[in-house]
């Protein structure tokens, strides 16, 4: 199966998204096809066997839509240097023109740049830039329009053009509602010219409102194109109650007009002109608001994309080369220098720097990193100089694939979308038949053909289900963006909609609720030894030692800068500690049994308070003497407690499960304030403690580090991955979280409550703004004494209301991690 | 679009150019009055023809030349005496109102002398005030009359269809002004004051207060 995302034009509400849905979705070889309205891509996955990609795109632009193709050249902009009048820029122009490859070249001497359209199969942009050198001038560093700035532009021009057809609509709406409304206005005397006053030249009147709407409809006929199409292929959408409404206006004022030269001036009370120019301008506006909302929306993703640099320093044939990110290859040793960017994925293979990896994982504080570590695409070094090994590029790097996921999850839709989609697709037939029936009986009731004409339009126009397409996908948008910009990865629509259920949270111990590796806890020395003596002495002894809790002292020691002296006569003594000569002394460092099958006393005071804290005692003894304790510990991260703590504020059952002895394990727990312990429980049999669980009834999200964990992670309702942006676990867990700080999981809880809260109340405008908007614009309030809604009136509320859902939408981009609220605790 | 705009503008051309012929209310309205002087004739008065009610009390008086005509070209001739009647003080009216027995409002629509031929026909006369003074003819969309505007709020009024109305002229006054005078306007004999629905120059409704004297002539 292959998986396409295709960009789509032209879509304007639920309905088009849903029918491209069902015909992209009936075609052979097409298992499934999303369509996101918000960020108008088609998610198609298909069998490309079976499918040629073109018929796909075929199908869609069969039914009324473009699909936008990325441009098959690219642009450059080079800033040039050295030219002094237009002989140079023409001398330029030509130079470049006659390279292979350049599609079209100009060069702005005022600007000093040259702007190249080339084909970047056959040309580099490095050839441009010496095809300008060799004519003597400087071509400086050249700005490539990428992707991301291709859609930014492409967005962009799609906002000025409908905010141009909307001013074009509203300079001739504007005066033409004056002409219409000014009469009508009989509390002020707004001025008016004689010549146009309807009792005196009625056909003049309705000719002047002719002209004026006529522009007004040209700008707006797209609607009329889209629409009468979709009607006539039996699959109406928002365009076609639109071209419908606004028809129905002009057609019937057209007759009145006509009425008005065969001498019935009383048809000049009957002109609805401005009601069809004003529904359009009004909804030109609507349709630019919502454009620059929209784009809004995927600001996360676009902000992701503009990380990634543009060129990377390599070192080739023992020089150092500036070449185009896309040219680095796996193995290639780049050159990093303080202030720039990371390229592409690699491991440090000389040098030594601190990383600012925030921009993947949220962490503000820089990372260090020397031989051997890894660093990522778009991180920022921010000191030292560093020789990088290429180890993933193009699209396999973490921030290519934390992309890849975002615009997936974005992508995605839902369950409670589901519902949204169903009620669209009924919907505009429905509000038709609604229409015809409301107008057909006040014409039967009244026998007033304008009257009826009125509910007609108004019930067409205010019942336009954009506000319904737009509900869920813009939340979702805007939530999962706002995680990725905090470090969060939510996998999808299904993911951020179950995480808010989520009523119990099963952490695993090692590595997620603790560092995950042991660390000194307590040095605890006997008699008139130093504490750092006892250290000094016990890492000394232990230096030989390949024990993770005998490697934890000696490491620990070494970050308190105590000198060690070298240890001889090394001696591990499996399962019970190391023996060693120290200073000439003779250092022996074990449990228990050890210290007792050498016959040295210990002390029983504190020995078990260490125990009940989880942690690992080791005696020490020097010369047959008890010299003290050096007690070990796999501590709790510091993020721990404070994020347990805000989990239980949110009502959330927290649990630990852990292979460890229960004594231990309770320890912990203890420490952090987790309900309930799930100890020495197997890695195999995770899963089940977690279907367990889920036999309570409870909704369950496991936490773990996503490799030992993964078929846990995959039982829970809701897998979620910590640490980690760049291994497997981004492919087992639902929300991967990029840095180990456990805040992050309430952090993701809560951004999932929002965002579904945020799509609930959205689907309650959009329901409830239709729900009472028909009846009222039906004259079902007319009908008990109250008022009736005007067509233009209507079309405001229509346009608003697809305007208030994304501006609702947009709430999200406020939300805050709790980072700082953790600090505070 | 721009084909459409194109088709706009090519739809727009030919009904600009035919603006004379957009005028309905300015043509329909010298059929009816033609209409209505076959039932009651103008009679001619030297330069000018005069359109006299069935009860003599008033006339609607225009101009067949309006470079002959001194004050007005266009005006109504009252008969005094009901006024007076009802309390007239002459002195207090708008000056030149006052002409002895006769009370006299109008307005003057220029010096343009016509064609002889349009002089000698009350028709083509009547005509010839819609060609100078068109804003002054309206509609009168409550009772489909249409009107001439001799300001101050005094009209006169005829049907667009005799056969349907029976209100064929109406000769309307302002009664405020003879308020000002000291005219018991609701006892003037002869005239009807009434509250009517009409339409001011931006043709917005409005109520007013109106001396009326309707015929029924067709």
């Amino acid at each position: 199966m292959d998986n396409q995302i295709l960009s789509i034009g032209g879509m304007t509400c639920a309905a088009c998204a849903g029918r491209i849905e069902r015909v992209v979705g009936k075609l052979p070889g097409v298992r499934r096809a999303a369509v996101n309205l918000a960020s108008e891509k088609l998610f198609v996955e298909y069998d490309a066997a079976d499918l040629p990609l073109s018929a796909i795109k075929e199908a869609v632009v069969k039914i009324g839509y473009e699909v936008l193709e990325k441009p098959q050249s690219g642009t450059v902009v080079i800033p040039v240097g050295g030219m002094t009048c237009a002989a140079c820029a023409g001398r330029i122009e030509k130079a470049l023109r006659r390279l292979d490859g350049v599609l079209e070249a100009s060069v702005n001497l005022t600007a000093e740049k040259a702007f190249v359209t080339y084909d970047p199969k056959r040309l580099r942009v490095s050839a441009l830039r010496a095809a300008i050198e060799k004519l003597g001038y400087r071509a400086l560093e050249a700005d490539r329009a990428d992707a991301a700035e291709e859609d930014r532009l492409r967005k962009q021009r799609e906002i000025r053009a409908l905010w141009t057809r909307f001013v074009i609509a509203a300079v001739f709406s504007v005066p033409l509602l004056y002409i219409a409304m000014a009469p009508m206005i009989t509390w002020v005397r707004l001025p008016f010219p004689a010549m146009l006053a309807p009792m005196r030249f009625p056909l003049v009147y309705a000719l002047t409102e002719l002209i004026l709407v006529v522009p007004v409809m040209a700008v707006g006929h797209r609607f009329y194109t889209v629409g009468f199409r979709a009607l006539w292929q039996r699959s109406p959408n928002m365009d076609s109650l639109i071209a419908v409404g606004t028809s129905a206006a002009f057609l019937y004022s057209i007759y009145n007009t006509w009425r008005i030269t065969r001498g019935d001036y009383h048809a000049v009370d009957a002109l609805y002109f401005e009601t069809a120019g004003v529904i359009i301008t009004l909804i030109l506006l609507g349709k630019s608001l919502e454009a620059v909302s929209k784009g809004r929306t995927s600001e996360a993703i676009k902000k992701l994309m503009g990380l990634a640099p543009k060129t990377a320093v390599v070192f080739r044939d023992g020089a150092e080369t500036e070449i185009p990110i896309d040219e680095v290859e796996i193995g290639d040793v780049l050159l990093v220098r303080p202030g720039a960017k990371i390229p592409v994925d690699g491991t440090v293979l000389e040098g030594h720097t601190a990383v600012d990896e925030s921009m993947l994982t949220g962490e503000s504080m820089p990372v260090d990193k020397q031989a051997g570590d890894a660093v990522y695409a778009a991180t920022l070094n921010t000191n030292g100089a560093v020789r990088v090994t290429a180890t993933r590029v193009g699209g396999d790097t973490a921030l290519a694939r934390i992309i890849k996921l975002v615009e997936d999850a974005q992508g995605s839709k839902a369950p409670i979308a589901q519902l949204a989609d169903v009620v669209s697709g009924y919907f505009v037939p429905i509000v038709c038949a609604i229409a015809l029936v409301s107008g057909a009986a006040w014409y039967i009731g009244t026998g007033d053909v304008s009257f009826s004409l009125t509910v007609f339009i108004s019930v067409l126009v205010i019942a336009c289900p954009c506000a319904l397409g737009l509900a869920t996908p813009t939340a979702i948008m805007v939530g999962t963006g706002k995680g990725a910009e905090n470090g969060i990865l939510i996998k999808g629509g299904e993911a951020l909609e179950t995480a808010h259920k989520v009523d119990t949270i099963v952490f695993d111990k090692t590595g997620t609720v603790t560092e995950g590796k042991p660390t000194v806890t307590d040095v605890l020395p006997a008699g008139t030894l130093s504490k750092e003596e006892l250290w000094r002495l016990t890492a000394s002894a232990e230096q030989g030692s390949e024990h993770p809790l005998g490697q934890a002292i000696v490491y620990g020691a070494r970050a308190e800068g105590l000198p060690l002296s070298p240890a001889e006569n090394f001696t591990a003594l499996t399962g019970r500690g190391v023996e060693a000569a120290v200073d000439g002394a003779a250092v022996l460092v074990g449990n228990a049994a050890l210290m007792e099958e050498r016959g040295v006393a210990l002390p029983r005071a504190g020995v078990n308070r260490l125990a009940e804290e989880g942690k690992t005692p080791m005696y020490v003894a020097r010369d047959g003497q008890f010299a003290g304790i050096v007690a070990v510990a796999d501590v709790v991260k510091p993020s721990s407690r404070a994020a347990i703590e805000s989990l239980h504020r949110m009502g959330i059952e927290v649990a630990m499960i852990t292979g460890d002895n229960h004594k231990t394990a309770a320890a912990i727990a203890r420490q952090v304030g987790i309900d309930r312990v799930l100890s020495e429980v197997l890695p195999q049999d995770k899963s089940s403690e977690i279907q367990k669980l889920q036999r309570e009834g409870k909704r369950v999200a496991m936490v773990g580090d996503g490799i030992n964990d993964a078929p846990a992670l995959v039982q829970a309702d809701i897998g979620i991955a910590i640490g980690s942006g760049t291994d497997v676990a981004m492919e087992s867990a639902d929300i991967v979280l990029m840095r180990s700080d456990l805040m992050d999981v309430p952090t993701a809880i809560r951004l999932s409550r929002r965002t579904i809260r945020n799509i609930k109340q959205n689907l309650f405008w959009a329901f409830g703004y239709n729900t009472v908007g028909i009846p009222v614009a039906a004259g079902v309030l007319y009908l008990l004494g109250g008022p009736l809604l005007s067509p233009i009136f209507a079309a405001a509320a229509m346009s608003l209301s697809s305007v208030s859902v994304l501006t609702n939408a947009l709430r999200l981009k406020r939300f805050r991690a709790d980072r700082e609220e953790a600090r505070a605790v | 679009m721009k084909k459409l705009l194109l088709c706009a503008l090519c739809a727009a051309l030919p009904l600009l150019a035919a603006c004379g012929a957009l005028d309905v209310i300015g043509n329909d309205s010298v059929t009816a009055f033609d209409e209505m002087l076959n039932v009651l004739p103008a009679a001619a008065d030297g330069d000018t023809w005069v359109l006299t009610a069935p009860d003599g009390a008033a006339a609607f008086v225009w101009s067949g030349d309006f470079g002959k005509t001194d004050a007005y070209d266009v005006w109504l001739e009252l008969d005094a005496a009901p006024f007076t009647a009802a309390g007239l003080d002459p002195a207090r009216l708008p000056a030149g109102m006052a002409q002895g027995r006769r009370l006299v409002a109008g307005v003057s629509l220029g010096a343009q002398t016509p064609a002889p031929e349009t002089s000698a026909s009350p028709v083509l006369s009547y005509g010839q005030i819609v060609t100078r003074a068109r804003t002054r003819i309206g509609y009168h969309a409550a009772m489909d009359h249409f009107g001439v505007d001799l300001d101050g709020g005094f009209m006169f009024e005829w049907a667009r269809d005799m056969t349907a109305n029976d209100k064929d002229i109406v000769f309307v006054l302002d009664p405020e002004v003879f308020r000002r005078a000291g005219v018991d306007v609701g006892t003037v004999e002869g005239w009807t004051l009434a509250t009517v629905e009409t339409m001011d120059e931006a043709g917005r409704p409005v109520e007013v207060e109106k001396l009326l004297k309707p015929f029924d002539i067709g």
